[in-house]
């Protein structure tokens, strides 16, 4: 399997303007969300990098991506139709190949030596399947992430054969039909926003079947079919993620970028002393 | 046989399993059942497996209470020790079962210790399978992350946008419509569906379960479906709850209210917004708010209103009504929260089953809980539910046979035709008899019964299962006529043998009446639920039908008005109309236009909507006031319900007017003294008296009697004494005195029934009454000693005329002497209980604990009532009930006096100048007659009176005999010093009282000549009294109202009992030790099954004749 293309969904909702947001990266320089996103799928091998925006956006992310602007293919969902139809939209982009696909209001720290994406891909390589990365995720935060169901690889912790897809299930639900054995108790696997995929993903997802339908095309349907139609594999990363589209997410991303990086030090004393400071006030 | 009897528990080979313990214990010596009863114990101790574990228990409960008493000798009593005893009420059994096998080493097997073991080893048996039942529910996927969720930031559910949308702030939110048939239960399964036994035998755990639609005959245009609960938001962080049947509405607003089961009649509810996981069981406890849960489920600033109605189906239909609508609340909640994938429309099997688990946990939480069948109304149609064994996937597994959910067959149309259904629906008459029931203790019955395996009860429950074939199969074949005769054959034939109680004199009224009326077109009989007397079927030809249905009508009100004196009413008996429903619980989305509520719910809010003054409201409760006004226009949809509004708004009180004048008439009529009334109230106010101060002083020592201080029936009483008391019988110098003034409030729980009518128990084939029990004995004895013995029954303002009226309608019973009535001549006033008092009993006495749920539920329910009591001010006088609810009878101890002061004693030896002695006894005392043993044994002791008393046993509470600083004389457990006093007595009072007449009248300071002077009789009987202690006693009242609903208010009132005259200095009393048989009460209805198994039953018949 070789996996020399990414897609990297761009068009939601209130998610727009987040790919431009400015970090200071691990290696203490600034970049825009886009920049590391990219950084990321090309730590994998990807070559190719297709960006699936909204009609008029292009020419601002172009900028967001800096020197990496010259590697991406911009492809325009035209309506708001839904995260599916969205990466739908990259079908031709891909053609028959295997490909990485990872949304652009995430960002990732890898805890190992390889970079999240590397990992995924190598799986995927290795197993000749397609592959979601997950995290173990509270129940709580259900209502915030597709989630998967399945069984643990034999002779692996970190690898489990999906069963089954729901987007944003219930407790209830996840209890009946998502319990995966092995995690600890009110934890779920909960897609991670990176996938490796292979072409029979837009068979399943098909938008035009879906024409006359007044909901938005999901991702997770498509998955939930993947699952039942061919061996299809969750990678429990070595990593974190960080979603920078919700309440404090770009916080909190900035402060696990800096944390992680070259800066730790420094911005561990200023914490501190913020903290401090702050405590001398009250 | 020691190890016989494990072999029975451990066997896997259906023969050995299923012996009963009978057929083991019926020839055992008492030192083998003990060595059994050892070697069980220590196989319980050590047994993993739960229901290996259960059963060895019951084992040991029914050995300990049946097998080994009547084996131990006369003389084996003793005491129970007193923290075996707190160890019982905290429900510590282990630590109890410790204790009590601690004293049969010390002191060997006693009577009484036996007891006490009998209920430590059944309560730890049934505390064992609810915890197990409680572990299942907790465990079934779907239902574990409610426990996990301790902060509302956990809390993972959402309520779907669809119930979100509205277009401004001043509009109102959509709604969430759900409509939930009700379930029939057609085959009656022989209670297989109870947990216990599903868990355990699900091999033998099915039912045939019909949802069905209901209209009230007469009432209502066309069945439809009985249930509706409405969902939506509203602009206020509240839980609205809203109940229209039972006309209560609450905004709660704090999660301890929520988990407040009993402070209003919306625990349903409550129940239903926790076992849905709106507010999930694990947020109990948490101290966070409830306005954070809903920021966090709907929306910030946002709440949810509940609205229910189950169209005024009367209460106790036993047709499931409470638990599916539970199960439609939880529905209703769960589609709003997507846990239901479906919006709208009906249910998929997955989510019916998730329903079912939750509803058996909002059960569990409301601390009640019938059987897995009961939710049966959220499926469609008609369905085979059965029960399933555990497999590796489920919690269950190495746990019990069975799952805790069965499975749910829905019946094709190729299996049951329409033609069968429409057949079914043609031939049946569904009614609820009005009879007011507790099932609790028969669905306890029959648990332990199965487990005990019982060879008859077995038997019957192996042919209900073939039963149920048969009544399966005649559906398949469209044959209702040899479906219905299944369903008779069922209860006439495997239910009794398992359960005598199921039926009772009234449902054997109505059957035998639409027999005699109906002939071969009457199809057959269906009991509905735990018994008979409430839900019932009847099925008939269908040409007869509609005329069945006025029959049965007017039948089941005469029937009603005959025995509502003697059996508990809760209503006006009514005939259903029903169809089956197809679809099973089934939702609307209803958008803010469509939304509109019952009228009786407009009646309840909008009286809040004035008080708070409509400009205060919320933008949207605006809208729904201007909804409000315009459907109350000529054309609008409230149009027609205006006396419904207006009832709400001007509660009606003319009723009251009316009850008050009542009272007043009754008050007077049964020389109720205002005087004596004012002066209780003022001392209880001013606590003078009350709970507290029926104590005797601290100082006071109570001790034990010593041998030398009673007398033994069985060993002391000679041939010469039996020779002597024959004489006196033949002589006519004896005459029983039946006391039945009382109101018998333990037997129906504050009734208001007449106890000495109750038709209880079928003797040589026929229902009889208490009464006729006494005057059947009475019989015995006159015909025996060929005399003509005076019969006296003592009444009182309840019980009078309805006595009277049935020696008038049935001839005395057919006895043959002289029956006269005593009436009572005091009455007193209830009143509102002294809060402190409620506190007393609650909180000071030892109590026994509940199961940790139904703990809840009742310190929730008592916290209630004493904020009633405050609010409706202590020591006030208790008028709102029915005016014979209102009244007390004033105690024991005015019987005899009453009979001195209205002249029967007067008239009686006038009649028999002869008569020297009497033997009064009380009505539940089903064994005590003319022994002439015992009667030579108080006649040659010469003693004024001779108190019958029997070995105590652990639910004989209530006092007993001892020494009281040195003097022998009975002592009521109201007046004991200690609670730890009562645990010194070996004998307990059984009241029965051997009187010489002339000593007596000696007492009271008269001679026989001077009873015909009423002032000197008054006098006498008022110096009496004076010397009688009053006791203040709490008393359970029960209060009806709607669609047979009743509560249970506690009421202070004032008694003397006769036991206090043995205190009297210088009146001769002597204590006579009688076998339990002669001794024991019947005080609940719950002990009527021992009562029959312990053979005391058999004893009853053989001291009576009949005819």
């Amino acid at each position: 399997m070789q996996i020399s293309k990414a897609v990297i969904t761009a068009a939601g909702h209130g998610q727009r303007r987040l790919p431009l947001q400015r970090f200071v990266d691990l290696d203490g320089v600034e970049k825009t969300a886009l920049e590391i996103i990219i950084e990321e799928v090309l730590s994998a091998g990807v070559e190719q990098i297709c960006l699936v925006v909204r009609p008029g956006d292009q020419a601002a992310y172009a900028e967001a991506a800096g020197t990496f602007a010259r590697m991406l293919v911009f492809v325009e969902q035209p309506e708001p139709r839904g995260y599916g139809d969205a990466l739908y939209r990259a079908a031709g982009f891909v053609g028959n190949e295997a490909f990485i696909h990872l949304v652009s209001d995430h960002l990732y720290i890898s805890h190992a030596s390889q970079r999240c994406a590397q990992q995924l891909v190598e799986t995927a390589k290795a197993e000749r399947s397609p592959v979601s990365a997950v995290q173990a995720t509270r129940e709580s935060m259900l209502p915030y992430y597709g989630t998967i169901g399945g069984r643990r690889r034999a002779g692996r912790t970190d690898l489990y054969e999906i069963d089954h897809v729901v987007e944003k299930p219930t407790p209830t639900e996840a209890e009946q039909s998502l319990l995966v054995p092995g995690l600890r108790a009110g934890h779920y696997l909960c897609l991670f926003g990176m996938h490796v995929l292979t072409p029979t993903i837009f068979e399943l997802l098909d938008p035009p079947a879906h024409a006359d339908a007044s909901g938005p095309v999901m991702l997770s349907p498509a998955l939930a079919a993947l699952a039942r139609r061919e061996n299809y594999l969750a990678l429990e990363l070595n990593g974190s993620r960080y979603n920078i589209g919700i309440k404090y997410g770009i916080l909190m991303a900035q402060l696990a970028l800096a944390l992680s990086g070259a800066d730790r030090e420094d911005i561990l004393d200023r914490l501190v002393e913020m903290l401090a400071s702050r405590r001398s006030a009250v | 046989m020691t190890n016989a009897l494990v072999e029975v528990i451990t066997s896997k080979a259906p023969e050995i399993r299923n012996r009963s313990l009978d057929s083991f214990c019926q020839n055992a010596a008492a030192a083998d059942l003990q060595a059994a009863c050892d070697e069980l114990d220590r196989f319980r101790r050590t047994s993993e497996n739960l229901y290996e574990h259960v059963r060895a228990l019951f084992f040991l409960s029914t050995i300990y209470r049946y097998h080994l008493p009547p084996k131990l000798g006369p003389d084996a009593y003793g005491l129970i020790p007193y923290r075996g005893y707190q160890h019982l009420l905290e429900r510590r059994f282990d630590e109890a079962i410790d204790e009590f096998l601690a004293a049969r080493a010390g002191s060997g097997l006693t009577d009484t210790i036996a007891s006490a073991l009998a209920a430590a080893y059944h309560d730890l048996g049934f505390q064992t399978l609810a915890n197990q039942v409680r572990r299942s529910v907790r465990s079934v996927r779907g239902n574990q992350w409610m426990f996990r969720v301790g902060h509302p930031t956990d809390h993972p559910l959402r309520v779907r946008p669809e119930l979100l949308a509205r277009r401004t702030p001043r509009d109102l939110f959509p709604a969430l419509w759900e409509r939930t048939p009700v379930r029939m239960d057609l085959s009656h399964s022989a209670w297989s569906d109870i947990f216990f036994l599903g868990m355990d035998f699900p091999e033998g755990a099915r039912v045939l379960n019909v949802s069905v639609d209901l209209g009230v005959r007469g009432r209502d245009p066309h069945p439809q479906p009985p249930i509706e609960v409405f969902l939506r938001v509203v602009s206020q962080p509240v839980l609205r709850l809203v109940s229209v049947d039972l006309k209560a509405t609450a905004d709660v607003r704090s999660l301890a209210e929520v988990f407040d089961f009993a402070k209003d009649y919306l625990g349903l509810l409550k129940a239903g917004v926790i076992a849905a996981g709106i507010v999930p069981p694990g947020l109990e406890g948490s101290e966070e708010s409830l306005e954070n849960v809903l920021a966090r489920v709907v929306g910030p600033g946002l709440g949810l209103e509940i609205v229910t109605k189950v169209n005024d189906i009367p209460k106790g239909s036993r047709l499931a009504v409470s638990t599916n609508l539970l199960a439609a609340i939880i529905t209703v909640l769960m589609r709003a929260t997507g846990q239901v994938k479906s919006l709208s429309g009906t249910l998929s099997e997955s989510e019916r089953r998730i329903v079912a688990a939750r509803a058996i946990l909002g059960e569990w939480l409301g601390g009640s809980g019938g059987g897995w069948q009961d939710s049966g109304g959220i499926w469609p149609a008609v369905k085979l539910i059965q029960g399933r064994l555990a497999a590796e996937e489920d919690p269950e597994w190495g746990i019990s046979r069975g799952r805790l959910l069965p499975d749910h067959h829905l019946y094709a149309r190729e299996e049951v035709s329409p033609a069968a259904r429409q057949l079914l629906c043609e031939s049946y008459v569904l009614v609820h008899g009005g009879m007011a029931q507790n099932v609790g203790p028969i669905l306890e019955m029959v648990t332990e019964k199965y487990l005990l395996r019982s060879e008859p009860e077995w038997d019957a429950r192996q042919k209900a299962i073939h039963l149920l074939d048969t009544i399966d199969q005649m559906l398949r074949a469209a044959n209702i006529r040899e479906l219905a005769a299944a369903t008779t054959e069922n209860f006439f034939g495997p239910i009794q043998t398992i359960i005598p109680w199921a039926t009772n004199h009234y449902t054997e009224t109505l059957i035998s009446a639409v027999r005699e009326r109906f002939g071969p077109s009457f199809w057959g009989f269906l009991m509905l639920g735990g018994m008979s007397g409430g839900g019932m079927g009847f099925a008939f030809e269908p040409s007869v039908r509609p005329a069945a249905e006025a029959y049965l009508e007017e039948l089941m009100r005469a029937a009603k008005r005959n025995l509502e004196r003697s059996l508990p009413f809760a209503m006006e008996p009514v005939v259903y109309d029903f169809a089956i429903n197809d679809r099973g619980t089934s939702a609307s989305l209803l958008s803010a236009g469509e939304v509109f509520l019952p009228p009786g719910y407009y009646a309840l809010v909008a009286p809040q909507w004035l008080e708070l003054g409509v400009r205060r409201l919320p933008p949207d409760r605006q809208a729904e006031v201007a909804r409000f006004v315009s459907e109350t226009r000529p054309e609008g949809r409230l149009a027609g319900s205006s006396h419904v509004l207006f009832s709400g708004l001007f509660p009606v009180t003319a009723h009251e007017d009316r009850d008050g004048e009542a009272l007043e008439r009754l008050l007077a009529e049964n020389g109720f003294d205002r005087e004596l009334h004012e002066q209780i109230r003022s001392d209880l106010r001013a606590g003078r008296i009350g709970l507290a101060q029926n104590r005797l002083p601290a100082s006071t020592v109570i001790e034990d009697v010593a041998p030398q201080d009673v007398l033994h029936a069985v060993s002391e009483v000679s041939r010469g004494m039996a020779r002597l008391g024959e004489r006196a019988l033949r002589q006519g110098e004896v005459a029983v005195v039946t006391l039945a003034a009382g109101a018998g409030s333990r037997w129906t729980q504050g009734a208001g029934v007449v106890k000495a009518l109750h038709p209880f128990h079928r003797f040589a084939g026929q229902y009889r009454d208490f009464l006729e029990v006494h005057l059947a004995k009475s019989r015995r004895t006159s015909r025996l000693y060929e005399c003509d013995l005076p019969h006296v029954v003592t009444t009182g303002y309840l019980t009078h005329e309805p006595i009277a009226r049935a020696l008038a309608e049935k001839n005395n019973y057919g006895y043959e002497g002289p029956v006269l009535l005593s009436r009572g001549r005091s009455v007193g006033l209830r009143m509102i209980p002294m809060p402190r008092d409620l506190r007393f009993a609650w909180e000071e006495m030892p109590q026994q604990i509940l199961d940790e749920q139904a703990q809840k539920v009742r310190d929730s329910l008592r916290a209630a009532l004493i904020g009633w009591a405050e609010a409706a001010g202590g020591g006030s006088d208790y008028i709102d009930n029915l005016p014979l609810q209102c009244l007390h009878p004033v105690g024991h101890w005015f019987e005899v006096p009453n009979l001195l002061r209205n002249g029967a004693l007067a008239r009686l030896l006038e009649q028999r100048p002869q008569l020297n002695y009497l033997m009064l006894h009380n009505i539940d005392t089903l064994g005590a007659d003319l022994d002439p043993g015992l009667l030579g044994l108080h006649i040659s002791h010469g003693a004024c009176m001779s108190f019958e008393v029997i070995s105590r046993r652990i639910d004989d509470r209530g006092g007993g005999l001892g020494r009281v600083n040195g003097q022998v004389r009975l002592i009521e457990g109201l007046a004991m010093p200690r609670e730890t006093d009562e645990f010194k007595l070996t004998f307990y009072n059984s009241l029965t009282t051997w009187i010489d007449i002339e000593q007596l009248l000696k007492a009271f300071d008269l001679a026989r000549e001077d009873l015909a002077s009423e002032e000197k009789v008054t006098a006498a009987v008022r110096r009496v009294g004076a010397r009688m202690p009053t006791y203040i006693t709490l008393k359970d009242v029960k209060r009806r109202w709607g669609h047979g609903q009743e509560d249970l208010f506690p009421v202070a009132q004032f008694e003397k009992l006769w036991g206090d005259m043995t205190s009297l200095p210088g009146l001769p009393c002597q204590f006579i030790v009688v076998p339990r048989l002669r001794g024991q009460q019947l005080k609940e209805q719950a002990q009527l099954d021992g009562w029959l198994r312990d053979g005391s039953a058999s004893y009853v018949d053989s001291r009576c004749l009949w005819t």
